[in-house]
């Protein structure tokens, strides 16, 4: 195969979409969301419409379009998790926070604290049925939640019982 | 160009024969059966189907027996080219069933649209037996199908992509970014007239044009210089001046369709006696 036709399968894919959703994930991990003017800018900057954007950030449930707490609490809701009592999991952490969870079952689904120290989302399935209920502290794994076994959790990332 | 696909010269394809419901009809290669049977007067019920735009086939209602040499499938017409020899049956019982079955389902996700109620009423469907989509402030008022169309006018016809779809699964909704009015908006009302089911509401007040629809999105309309008349979204107007007649006089251009057609007339009437006025 010679450099010019390389180039023609290359020219195949060179198209904005292609990296719409690489460049959108970076944005998230940068700023922890994605910025109303952010998304502005970048249709501005790519020539992609605004709408389009918005249409892929509104639907893939790993973008965020509100600002979140210092650390993101995603709790699994997958079957396993499920079976294994997550529903109880994520209202202890609810009533422990001091948030409203009960519309939890939308995956948009994210509220924040009010000292923005966490933000508790729900996902379908971790891949970690083994340990169910699940629940994941940025990044980080815990496995066999309970709402007993919640306040040592948060306690790690700086909570503390009488704050909520 | 604005336009897209619609605009491009025509083809004709190499002609073959087709068997609709027993009859057999002459078409293109090409052609899509939805096409053909449009053509024909046969009726298949649809609603995501434009000419203008390419085979889509989302709302699954067009759907018809089709095949060769006995061996049949389902499938929509309007993604379904036709072929030398293709047999296709538009109403079997399985046919009728399934239809049936995406009407009262249509009667769910748009329970305020009378285009639907007629349609299901077709197939003897009254009520539906899935839990009714029932928003108050729904800007689309209970009538949306989620079909694309207007976002595909949008997007693909016009090139102003100011809608498009938002969310997804049950909480899926068509509108502008933020729910905020549209700086991309053209306010050309292509989206109101390719939508089956009539949701879209535009309406002109004074010298703007309001896309209730579409977060309260307003556009400037032009206003004629001689009979005052508020015709075309301005923006528009000029592009498609530009596009069409670049040439055309400012004072020519600045008139609405009709005080143009009036001016351009009473222009060549005066030619005319000028000019048998000269030679006399």
């Amino acid at each position: 195969m010679d450099s010019h036709a390389l180039d023609a399968i290359i020219a195949r894919y060179d198209v904005p979409d292609g990296r719409l959703l690489g460049i959108l994930s970076e944005v998230q991990e940068q700023e922890g969301y994605i910025p109303h003017d952010v998304l502005v800018m970048l249709s501005e900057k790519l020539g992609v419409r605004l709408s389009r954007l918005y249409s892929l950030v509104t639907f893939y449930s790993f973008f965020s379009l509100q600002p979140v707490g210092e650390h993101m609490i995603t709790v699994c809701m997958g079957t396993a998790c499920h079976v294994k009592g997550a529903e109880m999991v994520l209202s202890a952490l609810g009533k422990h926070l001091g948030i409203e969870t009960g519309m939890a079952q939308d995956g948009k689904f994210a509220v924040t604290t009010e000292d923005n120290k966490f933000t508790v989302t729900i996902a379908r399935c971790f891949g970690a049925c083994s340990m169910a209920p699940v629940l994941s502290v940025d990044g980080n794994l815990y496995g066999y939640a309970t709402p007993e076994n919640l306040p040592a959790i948060l306690a790690e990332f700086g909570w503390r019982e009488h704050e909520s | 160009m604005i336009y897209g696909s619609a605009g491009k010269d025509h083809v004709p394809g190499k002609p073959v024969r087709v068997t609709i419901n027993g009859r057999q009809y002459r078409a293109e290669e090409g052609e899509t059966v939805l096409s053909v049977a449009i053509r024909e007067g046969i009726p298949i019920p649809h609603l995501c189907h434009e000419e203008s735009l390419d085979p889509y086939g989302a709302c699954r209602l067009c759907f018809v027996e089709a095949g060769k040499h006995g061996k049949r499938e389902m499938v929509t017409a309007c993604t379904l080219r036709v072929a030398e020899g293709l047999e296709v049956t538009t109403d079997t019982p399985t046919v009728t069933k399934h239809r049936a079955i995406l009407l009262e389902l249509y009667l769910a996700e748009a329970p305020k649209s009378e285009v639907i109620k007629e349609m299901a009423a077709r197939y003897g469907v009254m009520k539906t037996r899935f839990l009714k989509k029932m928003e108050t402030d729904d800007p689309l008022g209970g009538k949306c199908v989620l079909c694309g169309l207007c976002v595909r006018a949008c997007t693909e016809i016009m090139g102003a992509g100011a809608i498009g779809f938002i969310n997804r699964g049950p909480y899926t909704e068509v509108n502008t970014p933020f729910l905020e009015p549209s700086a991309d908006c053209y306010g050309c009302g292509a989206c109101v007239k390719v939508c089956p089911t009539h949701a879209i509401v535009m309406e002109d007040s004074g010298s703007e044009r309001v896309m209730k629809s579409w977060s309260g999105t307003r556009v400037p309309l032009a206003q004629c210089d001689c009979c005052g008349r508020y015709y075309a979204p301005k923006e528009l107007a000029a592009r498609t001046l530009s596009a069409l007649d670049p040439q055309l006089e400012r004072e020519l251009a600045g008139l609405c369709p009709s005080c143009r057609g009036k001016q351009i007339a009473e222009r060549e009437i005066l030619a005319r006696q000028g000019g048998a006025g000269n030679h006399a």
